[in-house]
């Protein structure tokens, strides 16, 4: 294993991480690890478990914020089909490695939340959907299950309740689009990954193979063994009033100590960015940065003192002084979302709209195809960005832009990644209007220039 | 004479009790397949979907939409080269012409001539902490360099077959293919 970069010893999710051999079911179980999941199984009721969990202010750490506690309580008290967690380890938001650094460090942490998690929702069997490019988390997870096996954590009785549990990988095979909760359970269930058209019913009742599905985020569920441990009233201590707990961030790009933190929630990115990961390279500035993931819509460098709090950071109030985009979300304006914790960093020597090019790229590439606006407007983008950075653009392909910014929001599109993509391009547009004038009026490049100086 | 040989369309068949559909086993399937042949012929397929009594069509839908399935053969060493933009922002677009030059290949997706390499630049791999990085012979590389990047070629170069074995999946599960292609268009 290379050198472990990000939070050892945090507060929740990493307070063992750094310990040798943490992965082993030995070493977890002797730092303390399980005990939670036997005190689920052996001594609480389903309702005590959801009810905790809602009582946490836990939320989901997918990207879409929803209560974990609320989630859980959605599924059926009883059913003639089984019913199923499904664990969403597809991580391929650009810019988000947390799920990969929990799992590949403590994958006991994860499992043992799935056992607590599986029990919660009255399911016998657990299905841990995880990408197809991450080979040592699923081998530390194969093994980790193998070892659950042998202690019989897993199998008829663990913990010699009278509650059989099964967990089982399935390992995705490409497509960002994967990672949307519907086109998940297609994929699941062996088919093309498109998304959902979801109207009632909803996953609850009618998620994979038909049957009442709960989908949660690889960190939401790793966080579930320390909450039935220590109570929700302790892991409300962290976090703000309405956004509990910590969380990770992946933070990327032109920072000194690139790396995976955990940070209490409501602190602010100048926390994170500067603080624990050292800030801007020597002699640069920090020009723009993502707070969560490609798809939560950039912010300008000078805006560092904005809260990771989950409601604030979308208060069109934290764009002081700077124009606020044309963004929707659910029909209300917002600045920007915490996303998947995603950090990436971009100094002044990077053309910012050579980033919302690349990112456009893959926006259009991952675009299942389902919707016209998505499928079509992200190449149409490509294309204007290809000509605006090629010297030959004008005011006509800023114009493109707008037009195809505007097409791609607003529930236009049947998933969150058209969405996305409209956000890139109109939070890029607004906050780096001057570059986009330099490239597509006078064929010049501020940031070349300024890279070329120094 | 298949495609494929009698014991993988053994496993093959073993697949789809394991799950609650019989779909469900159709990409552990196509797994065993493509870690037999390297890429999955349309006789492959069409077998595949034979052993799992499946519409051939359906099989080779699921097996175009995915990025890690390969319809064209591929070299025996991928590099799997993120782009994306945490690698981007740390010199990936260099490393990915530096890669293509020292493999001897002239455009991405192609077989060098020894039959060793394919480059292909993908999408994030989740490891944007170590970018640049890239994704080869079942592992990931990080904080990539061209001297780096000489040297796992020149490694591969000298013993040819010393491509890391894929790990056994467990139950269901199938392994993730030897090799895989990765830019490819998701026909809607
Ligand atoms: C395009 C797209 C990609 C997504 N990718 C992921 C992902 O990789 N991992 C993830 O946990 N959630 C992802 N989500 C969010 C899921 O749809 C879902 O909300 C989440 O897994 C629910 O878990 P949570 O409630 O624990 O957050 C994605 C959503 C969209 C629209
Ligand atoms: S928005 Fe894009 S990715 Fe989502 S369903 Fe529509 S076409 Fe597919
Ligand atoms: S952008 Fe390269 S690993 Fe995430």
């Amino acid at each position: 294993m290379p050198e472990l970069r990000g939070t050892t010893k945090g507060p929740v999710l990493t307070r063992w991480f750094g310990t040798e051999n943490l992965h082993t079911l030995d070493v977890y179980e002797g730092l303390g690890g399980y005990a939670a999941m036997r005190k689920a199984l052996t001594t609480m009721t389903h309702e005590q478990l959801i009810d905790e969990v809602k009582a946490s202010g836990l939320r989901g750490r997918g990207g879409a914020d929803f209560s974990t506690g609320i989630k859980w309580s959605l599924m059926p008290k009883e059913s003639a089909v089984p019913m199923h967690l499904v664990v969403n380890a597809d991580e391929s938001e650009p810019g988000s490695a947390k799920d990969r650094y929990l799992m590949e460090n403590s994958p006991h942490m994860l499992l043992e939340g799935i056992g607590i998690a599986a029990f919660a929702i009255r399911s016998h069997q657990a299905w841990i959907y995880i990408r197809g490019e991450y080979d040592v988390p699923f081998r530390r997870l194969t093994d980790a299950i193998g070892e659950m096996r042998g202690k019989g954590y897993l199998g008829d009785k663990p913990f010699g309740a009278d509650w059989p549990l099964d967990i089982r990988i399935f390992r995705g095979h490409g497509a960002y689009i994967c990672g949307e909760e519907g086109a998940l359970l297609e994929s699941l269930e062996g088919k093309r990954a498109q998304p959902r058209a979801w109207k009632p019913p909803y996953p609850a009742q009618k998620g994979v193979w038909g049957r009442p599905t709960t989908v949660n985020n690889v960190e939401t569920i790793s966080t579930v063994p320390w909450i039935i441990e220590n109570g929700a009233a302790a892991y409300a201590k962290f976090g703000t009033e309405k956004a509990k707990g910590t969380r990770m961030f992946t933070v990327s790009g032109h920072v000194q100590r690139p790396g995976n933190y955990e940070m209490e929630i409501g602190k602010t990115y100048r926390d994170l960015i500067e603080g624990l990961a050292g800030g801007a390279l020597p002699g640069r500035k920090i020009k723009a940065w993502w707070p969560g993931g490609s798809s939560a819509p950039v912010m300008p460098g000078d805006l560092l003192d904005t809260t990771t709090d989950l409601d604030g950071i979308k208060d069109v109030a934290n764009l002081k002084g700077h124009p606020i985009p044309p963004l929707n979300i659910g029909g209300r304006t917002f600045a920007t979302m915490g996303g998947s914790g995603g950090v990436i960093v971009m100094d002044d020597r990077f053309c910012a709209v050579k980033a919302a090019h690349r990112l456009l790229q893959f926006y259009a590439h991952e675009s299942c195809g389902k919707c016209t606006p998505c499928r079509v407007g992200g190449n149409w983008a490509v294309r204007a960005y290809e000509h605006i950075l090629s010297g030959e653009g004008g005011q006509e392909d800023i114009n493109i832009l707008d037009r195809v910014q505007a097409g791609l929001q607003g529930g236009r599109c049947l998933c969150g990644l058209g969405d996305a993509a409209g956000w890139v391009i109109a939070s890029s547009l607004t906050h780096f209007h001057k570059e986009y004038e330099e490239h597509a009026l006078h064929n010049f490049c501020s940031a070349e220039k300024a890279a070329a100086v120094a | 004479m298949s495609a494929l040989s009698t014991h993988v369309l053994e496993e093959i068949r073993a697949l789809p009790p394991q799950f609650p559909d019989i779909r469900t086993a159709v990409m552990p399937a196509l797994d065993l397949a493509q870690e037999e042949l390297g890429y999955l012929t349309p006789e492959a397929m069409s077998e595949v979907a034979h052993a799992l009594d499946l519409d051939p069509g359906y099989v080779e839908g699921v097996a175009t939409f995915y990025t890690l399935f390969h319809t064209e053969p591929v070299g025996k060493h991928v590099l799997y080269m993120c782009t994306n933009i945490s690698c981007k922002l740390r010199g990936a677009d260099e490393l990915l012409e530096h890669a293509m030059q020292q493999a001897g290949l002239k455009e991405q997706g192609t077989v060098s001539a020894d039959g060793l390499f394919t480059v292909e630049a993908v999408e994030c791999l989740g490891a944007c902490e170590y970018a640049p990085m890239m994704r080869l012979d079942h592992a990931y590389h990080y904080d990539l360099t061209t001297e780096r990047i000489d040297a796992l070629i020149a490694e591969r170069r000298s013993s040819p077959r010393s491509g890391e074995v894929a790990p056994k999946a467990p139950e269901g599960s199938a392994p993730t293919p030897r090799k895989r292609a990765t830019k490819k268009k998701a026909d809607a």
